[in-house]
């Protein structure tokens, strides 16, 4: 008897004779369906080696289809290939692995393409959907999708939130119990004996049914142990929803990415319903649960996948899916080399973007002005993409990259998430502050934002599927055009330039104070450029800070500034640093917010004294031991294995401390500590027992501190502490750093 | 991270490091002026970098020789206003 429903997609994977979907259905159900999907990949190679690979497949055990056929390449155009395909979803992986080592060299597409990317390509139901179904016998006969991804107001499921918390970080000490919550109600309970908590839980899990199974320390810690204790004592956890589904578990591990060491920790995935652990989420810090069921929704991957992924993973989903709706062959190994350069084509391409040294010292009335998402702006005005820029060839009139004519597949991804975001951006803008939507909206944007950025680190990324240097290439080269341009319609109207940062642009003009009087700036920008271009603020004045090594040397990215409205924007200095100690990044804070009263850069110094009160009781807290010692750790990632260390720097001794508990901390993972009195002079904050703040080492703290002041009080020549004689710890400049300050 | 050819910046400290047997044969006067030659230059590394010039080194002289120039501007003027004063 067919049936007709309408639902939101939860979860999907392969299993019995196809896929398994699970429904939350308008009437709250949780439905169980299955629904038959073959599925298709492609091999390319050599005539002989495709025969002969033919006959392998044809010699399998599963139930395959194999066919020629002509499909498109995104770089070569049409190719022969071998088409197979794959009654059921569970056969692929397994078949392609022996596939793929009995022919290592034949070239294979859509080998490992996500189900759910499939899915979506193929029905437009992508997770979180809400969609129409006709279902026979437990199957799903048809299926239409009833939202699109792009909705600003999606209709969301009402899903069941169970969470789960240890007592304490489980890095720091072993916890004893755990927090449970779900409607509304939140209790503890003792982890052992482990029977009496396996019990509760099932009953929990049985009654309250969840959706959402939100833990701290799930991945790494609390599923791990709750599996385990399930297993020995042979009562069952009836952790997923699908009985038949397994749970599925990842190791951990350490990469580099953006010159720095990350860590991820193990992963334990359910069927039927998700897990998000919040401390093992890519960016849950940034965007919260509401950002990772947006990115669920809009790069099409499961929530669990879309919690755990980085931002980069986001974006080559959404390109495999536009290649997909397209019918491009998505190559399973990235083919393309780079072309060959002479030494000049490099010295010509092979540049980031635009960083200038910015006219160090205090500047009032300055405006801040930045091109809108440049980069991913660029792709999407400029059709950017490794398909459509010709190595080698250069536009005659501009002398930058050329372009073909056809939409690239970057740019076909990328548009409409540029513009729900800037809808989004929009509607922060005139929406009411008690409005509900406003968080969500915020947390999206947050997403969004790091889709775009990465997005453009993928067009050279060696293993990204749709990469190709010379696309990145054009790319940076377009950005330092448009700043370049940028800089010149300031200085056409008469402005100082007084730094250049990639993508935004600080500049004065004696007289302009308002965002009205830089209207015509951003206007002759925008029809220089074509690229949307906005006024981040007017600073009433902002400071641009030199090297610490050198007072003469400017750095780039150093600065802190109070915008007209009272908002204070730091970059690079000490409160933006992790490292930074809380109580010293405080104080620093409370500094800015004392210079922020100031109505204007003239009234500033009418702020000295204060500040000066300011650090002295901070000191004699400090001195004192009225600061927690909470309050002064510092929290530094380890860069290497232990052993690899060869000066004990601090993070070294506190990790080897750890590790003497039998706690050993992975590259990319974080340490934190305390600076105490004598010998080895660090203690790890994650040893057992409490710290005693009589051996805390307030000496050192106080240096901390007194940089920090230094950095937000230097650049206007106050003198920290004018009558105790302390020694400054800064260099004032010899020289003035620049002739123009003067000038 | 990815780069055939060093950047700029490094170049830069290159040039810097392959004087310092020179420097270290000035007199410490001398040291601190030449010092001050490479911080100028290091002002313009932006525009440096922009040029894509095969000898950099050049650009790095050229743009010692404008702030020097910048510095002469600024006080012919101020020699002028005082003469005016």
């Amino acid at each position: 008897m067919p049936e007709e429903l309408t639902g939101w997609l939860l979860d999907i994977y392969a299993g019995g004779s196809g896929l398994i979907l699970w429904f939350l259905e308008s009437g709250g159900q949780r439905r169980r369906l299955e629904q038959v999907f073959p599925l298709s990949f492609y091999i390319a190679g050599a005539t002989p080696e495709l025969r002969a690979a033919w006959r392998w497949l044809a010699s399998q055990p599963e139930r395959l289809r194999l066919a020629r056929a002509v499909r498109q390449d995104l770089f070569t155009g049409p190719v022969t290939v071998l088409a197979v395909e794959v009654g059921r979803p569970l056969d692929l992986p397994p078949l392609f692995r022996r596939l793929a080592q009995a022919f290592p060299a034949l070239t294979y597409y859509d080998a490992d393409i996500p189900l759910s990317l499939r899915y979506a390509a193929a029905t437009g139901v992508f997770p979180l959907a809400h969609a129409w179904l006709k279902v026979e016998d437990g199957r799903v006969a048809a299926i239409t999708p009833l939202s699109s991804p792009w909705d600003l107001d999606p209709e969301y499921p009402p899903v069941r939130i169970l969470r789960l918390e240890p007592d304490c970080d489980p890095a720091h000490a072993e916890p004893q119990g755990m927090f449970l919550s779900y409607n509304g109600c939140r209790y503890r309970q003792p982890l052992a004996p482990a029977r009496a908590l396996l019990v509760n839980l099932r009953a929990v899990l049985e009654s309250h049914d969840p959706d959402l199974v939100l833990t701290a320390w799930g991945d790494t810690w609390l599923l791990p142990r709750l599996i385990e204790a399930s297993t020995s004592s042979g009562l069952p956890l009836p952790l997923n929803r699908d009985p038949a589904g397994e749970i599925r578990r990842k190791h951990q591990r350490s990469y580099q990415a953006y010159g720095q060491i990350i860590y991820r920790g193990a992963q334990v995935l359910l069927a039927g319903r998700w897990h998000v652990d919040v401390c093992n989420a890519v960016m849950y810090h940034d965007y919260g649960l509401e950002g990772v069921l947006e990115l669920a929704r809009i790069t099409s991957l499961p929530v669990q996948t879309a919690a755990r992924v980085s931002p980069g993973t986001g974006i080559s989903s959404m390109q495999i899916l536009t290649a997909l709706r397209r019918e491009v062959l998505v190559p399973y190994h990235k083919q393309q080399a780079e072309e060959h350069k002479s030494v000049l084509d490099l010295l010509a391409s092979d540049m980031g973007g635009m960083v200038y040294q910015p006219t160090t010292g205090v500047h009032a009335d300055v405006a801040e002005v930045d091109f809108v998402s440049m980069y991913p702006s660029i792709m999407a005005h400029f059709n950017i993409s490794p398909e459509t820029v010709i190595p080698g060839r250069r536009d005659a009139l501009t002398g930058l990259p050329a372009t073909r004519a056809e939409r690239g597949l970057v740019p076909e991804t990328l548009e409409p998430l540029l513009q729900k975001r800037i809808a989004l951006k929009t509607a922060l803008l005139t929406l009411p502050k008690w409005d509900p939507r406003r968080k969500r909206y915020r947390d999206w944007a947050a997403a969004y934002k790091w889709l775009l950025v990465t997005c453009f680190g993928y067009l050279g990324y060696k293993n990204a599927r749709f990469g190709r240097i010379e696309a990145h290439e054009a790319v940076t080269a377009y950005g330092r055009e448009a700043l370049l341009r940028a800089k010149e319609a300031a200085e056409d109207l008469g402005c100082e330039v007084l730094h250049l940062y990639v993508d935004g642009m600080w500049v004065k003009k004696p007289g302009w104070c308002t965002a009205a009087d830089f209207q015509p700036l951003l206007e002759g920008i925008l029809a220089r450029t074509g690229l949307p271009i906005a006024l981040d603020g007017v600073f009433r004045w902002v400071a641009f800070l030199p090297s610490r090594l050198d007072a003469r040397v400017p750095v780039p990215n150093r600065y802190f500034g109070v915008f007209q409205d009272g908002e204070i924007k730091v970059r690079g200095i000490e409160l933006r640093r992790r490292d930074t100690p809380a109580f010293v990044a405080a104080v620093q804070q409370e500094l800015l917010d004392l210079l922020a009263r100031a109505a204007s850069a003239a009234d500033l110094p009418g702020q000295w004294k204060s500040a000066q009160d300011l650090l002295r009781r901070r000191l004699a807290d400090l001195r004192q031991g009225r600061v927690p010692p909470r309050e002064l750790i510092v929290r530094l990632t380890l860069s290497r294995e232990l052993d690899l260390y060869r000066a004990p720097s601090p993070a070294a001794i506190a990790a080897r401390q750890l590790q003497a508990q039998g706690k050993n901390l992975r590259p990319g993972q974080a340490v934190r500590f305390v600076h105490t009195l004598g010998k080895p002079g660090v203690r790890a904050w994650d040893l057992p027992g409490e710290v005693d703040p009589r051996t805390l080492n307030w000496r050192e703290y106080r240096k901390l501190l007194l940089r920090a002041a230094g950095t937000v009080l230097e650049p206007f020549k106050v003198e920290l502490l004018p009558q105790e004689g302390i020694p400054m710890l800064l260099p004032v400049p010899q020289r003035a750093p620049a002739v123009l300050q003067e000038g | 991270m990815g780069r055939t050819l060093p950047t700029l910046s490094q170049q830069f400290i290159e040039a810097e490091a392959s004087f310092s047997r020179f420097r270290r044969a000035l007199r410490r006067s001398d040291q601190v002026a030449l010092d001050d030659l490479f911080v100028s230059a290091h002002q313009h590394l932006a525009a440096a970098s922009y040029a894509a010039h095969i000898l950099p080194f050049e650009v790095f002289l050229l743009a010692m020789l404008l702030e020097e120039h910048k510095e002469v501007l600024l006080l012919r003027r101020q020699v002028d206003e005082l003469r005016h004063a």
